[in-house]
């Protein structure tokens, strides 16, 4: 478990109404610091500068998906040790299966609770080494 | 053919075709002795007649010869014997003809025949007796003349029977014998010495007749046997040609089915020979490959198979061949336009009984739409699983920060309101991840990731999920008995579904301020998991169909209670999935128990 508590993370998604309320979640429920990337291609750059303790991804998403874009923090120094979480709709145990073999730290299935959300993060939080 | 009389067909039919026909001897040997004998009786009898009116004719005459004053009783007393031996024979006669059964017991009649013989005889004799000593020299050559012809005569009338012929002739010959050799006339003893004869030589020629008769007789019932043998034979011979015909045409009509049958099916259906060379192609294989049947008769099968797919093709081929049992599957298929389709096959060989393959049917149905329509439906679960879940993410999400207070107070008018929005916003997504799991469960699509579980553990879990969904029906659970630590192989996540599913169900079906009680207890080598609840228990009419997909004993109670009717299905499947049984029983005194059992680990 990490020294620190679970504060700053960066949330790729494309849907604004999702960002929103996932905003609102874990600033208002969390208290957490959060930064919210609506277009995938810029997620790294983002995440680059936002230095987030913690990465949220969609799964399904246009012009990247999530798992591309892991895949591509994995190919960077400065983001292959960040954290993720999946937020997805419909994977295949497979598919999960795949990701936690590729160091994903976890999956939140949609619909999520954002009453609960910030709490799920950080049980995730807490299982990491 | 000759039929004999129905006396001896009946004797004949009792045994029919038992032993081959052999040779004239053998053949004779095949002859039933009683009917011989019968046969021969009745040759007597026939006769008889004859020698009734001869005696009683010549009776008459040697009475009318003899008669003289001074004998005159005698000659009177050996008439009656004459007029009561003609007439007891008459009466036998009469009666052997009136019999029903003489072929039964010939030796009878023949025994009676004998005596009226010996009767016969010896009146003449008697009449040797009395009369020769008394008589002048003419009258004693007449009487000579008229016994030499009695006995003669009897030859003919006896022959069926030496022994009877010997009797009668015995009859007439020792008295008169007698009374020639004490006559004390030279020459009348010298004729008293050839009398016998005589006698000798009359019997042995009635000896030979009969004989010859015997012969006659036997050849004739065995003739007649071998005859009713072989009408039998041909009778039976003719009934199997029928029976023949009735199969040949029978197996022609059903072949002629099968052959309509292929000819008409919708499906494709080739014959093929044991090494894959097609014979015969009906006419939907035509229009399906589009080859006519005399471009595909003589090809290898493989000229219809995808030539990547060749190598798994020649292994299931031989596996039938070897093992002779059908083999099915889907192959793809090249079509003469170069298209692929996709065919349900089946292939089945035709053995013969000395467990060759005679030939090979391949019954196949183009299932390519039906692929495509799967891949479509698919799709669109898959659409409406991340497009509906989506939205609703956001109108959940939405209002559950609203009702949490987390953005601020609302009016409580508008509170109400975003409850009763989250409420059914949660129901509907209820319903689309039953309805996906329900689609899931159809297709065969639904996985199960099985770990060890402690069944303590996900109970407990599900009891605290479950919790607030009780307390807004004002139902509590209770666990009333636990397993620490006994565990089995099972899905977290779908048990929890299942556990969920009969908590709920429960809650929404108690009294209010009632308890559901929860336990677990050992049930042999499974886990019994029990809900129990105060409701107002199954209906009768829905217990049979309480585990169908949209099964609601009332479709007012989905309004009321939520539900999509789909939960108690999904159960079941999961729970057989994992090696279980799920049921319900009446819980005493009122209520339900509804109940799982996985086997233990």
């Amino acid at each position: 478990m990490p020294e620190r508590p679970l504060n700053r993370i960066c949330y790729v998604e494309d849907d604004e109404d999702i960002q929103r309320i996932v905003r609102m979640s874990l600033e208002r429920v969390g208290k957490m610091t959060v930064e919210v990337v609506g277009d995938p291609t810029l997620a790294i750059e983002a995440m680059t500068t936002f230095k987030p303790d913690l990465v949220m991804l969609d799964w399904m998403m246009p012009k990247m998906d999530g798992p591309a874009v892991f895949r591509q923090m994995k190919l960077r120094p400065e983001t292959s040790q960040l954290p993720v979480v999946f937020i997805t709709a419909k994977a295949a145990q497979r598919d999960l299966d795949e990701l936690s073999k590729m160091g994903a730290a976890g999956t939140i299935s949609k619909p999520f609770s954002p009453k609960d959300l910030p709490d799920q993060l950080r049980e995730i939080w807490k299982k990491l080494p | 053919m000759n039929h004999t009389s129905t006396a001896e067909g009946a004797a004949v039919a009792a045994s029919v075709a038992a032993s081959p026909p052999g040779t004239a001897a053998g053949i004779r040997e095949r002859a039933d002795p009683r009917a011989v004998l019968a046969d021969r009786v009745d040759q007597l009898y026939g006769q008889m007649w004859l020698s009734i009116l001869t005696t009683f004719a010549i009776g008459a005459i040697a009475t009318f010869e003899f008669w003289e004053l001074r004998l005159r009783e005698l000659v009177l007393f050996w008439w009656g014997l004459v007029l009561v031996i003609t007439a007891a024979s008459a009466t036998l006669l009469y009666a052997y003809r009136r019999s029903a059964d003489k072929a039964q017991d010939p030796g009878q009649w023949l025994r009676w025949l004998g005596i009226a013989a010996l009767a016969s005889g010896a009146n003449w004799g008697f009449a040797g007796a009395v009369f020769f000593p008394s008589h002048t020299d003419e009258q004693q050559v007449f009487l000579a003349f008229l016994l030499a012809g009695m006995m003669s005569g009897g030859i003919p009338v006896y022959a069926a029977s030496w022994p009877i012929f010997a009797l009668y002739a015995a009859g007439i010959v020792v008295p008169f014998t007698y009374v020639l050799a004490t006559f004390g006339n030279r020459l009348f003893t010298e004729i008293a010495l050839l009398v016998p004869m005589f006698y000798a030589i009359n019997v042995a020629i009635a000896y030979r007749l009969t004989q010859v008769f015997h012969s006659g007789y036997r050849l004739r019932h065995a003739y007649g046997r071998l005859t009713e043998d072989y009408s039998v034979l041909n009778q039976r011979l003719e009934r199997q040609l029928v029976e023949l015909e009735d199969a040949r045409r029978q197996v022609e009509a059903s072949g002629r089915k099968l052959e309509l049958f292929a000819e008409r099916a919708p499906i494709a259906v080739l014959e093929m020979d044991g090494q894959g060379a097609i014979t015969e192609v009906n006419n939907a294989a035509e229009l399906l490959f589009g080859y006519t049947a005399a471009e595909l008769i003589g090809r290898d099968i493989r000229f219809l198979v995808r030539p990547e797919f060749h190598a798994d093709f020649d292994k299931r081929w031989k596996r039938m061949i070897d093992t002779h049992t059908p083999e099915a599957g889907l192959i793809r298929n090249p079509r003469r336009d170069g298209i692929d389709v996709i065919c349900d096959w089946t292939f089945t060989p035709l053995v013969a009984p000395e467990g060759t393959v005679i030939a090979v049917l391949a019954q196949g149905r183009d299932v390519t739409a039906q692929r495509e329509a799967e891949r479509v439906k698919k799709e669109f679960t898959s659409t409406l699983s991340h497009e509906l879940r989506t939205p609703l993410t956001s109108i959940i999400g939405s209002l559950q920060l609203i009702n949490s207070g987390v953005v601020g107070q609302v009016e409580k008018d508008i509170a109400e309101m975003t409850v009763v929005a989250e409420r059914n916003g949660q129901r509907l997504l209820d319903l689309i991840n039953d309805l996906l799991d329900i689609e899931k469960i159809e297709s065969g699509k639904l996985t199960l990731s099985p770990e060890q579980i402690a069944i303590d553990d996900v109970v407990r879990e599900a009891m605290v999920l479950n919790k607030a969904f009780g307390e807004r029906f004002r139902v509590r659970f209770e666990l009333v008995s636990s397993l620490p630590g006994r565990s089995v192989l099972g899905d977290r996540k779908r048990l929890l579904q299942v556990m969920t599913n009969l908590l709920s169900n429960a809650a929404k079906f108690s009294p209010e301020n009632g308890a559901v009680e929860i336990r677990m207890e050992d049930h042999g080598p499974l886990v019994r998991v029990e809900v129990q609840d105060r409701g107002p228990g199954i209906p009768e009419a829905f217990r049979g169909r309480i585990f169908s997909r949209f099964a609601q004993a009332d479709s007012t109670a989905s309004r009321q209670k939520g539900g999509t009717g789909l939960g108690l299905a999904i159960c079941k499947r999961i729970i057989e999935m994992m090696h279980g049984r799920i049921g319900f029983e009446d819980r005493p005194g009122g209520g339900t128990t509804f109940w799982f059992e996985l086997p233990r680990t």
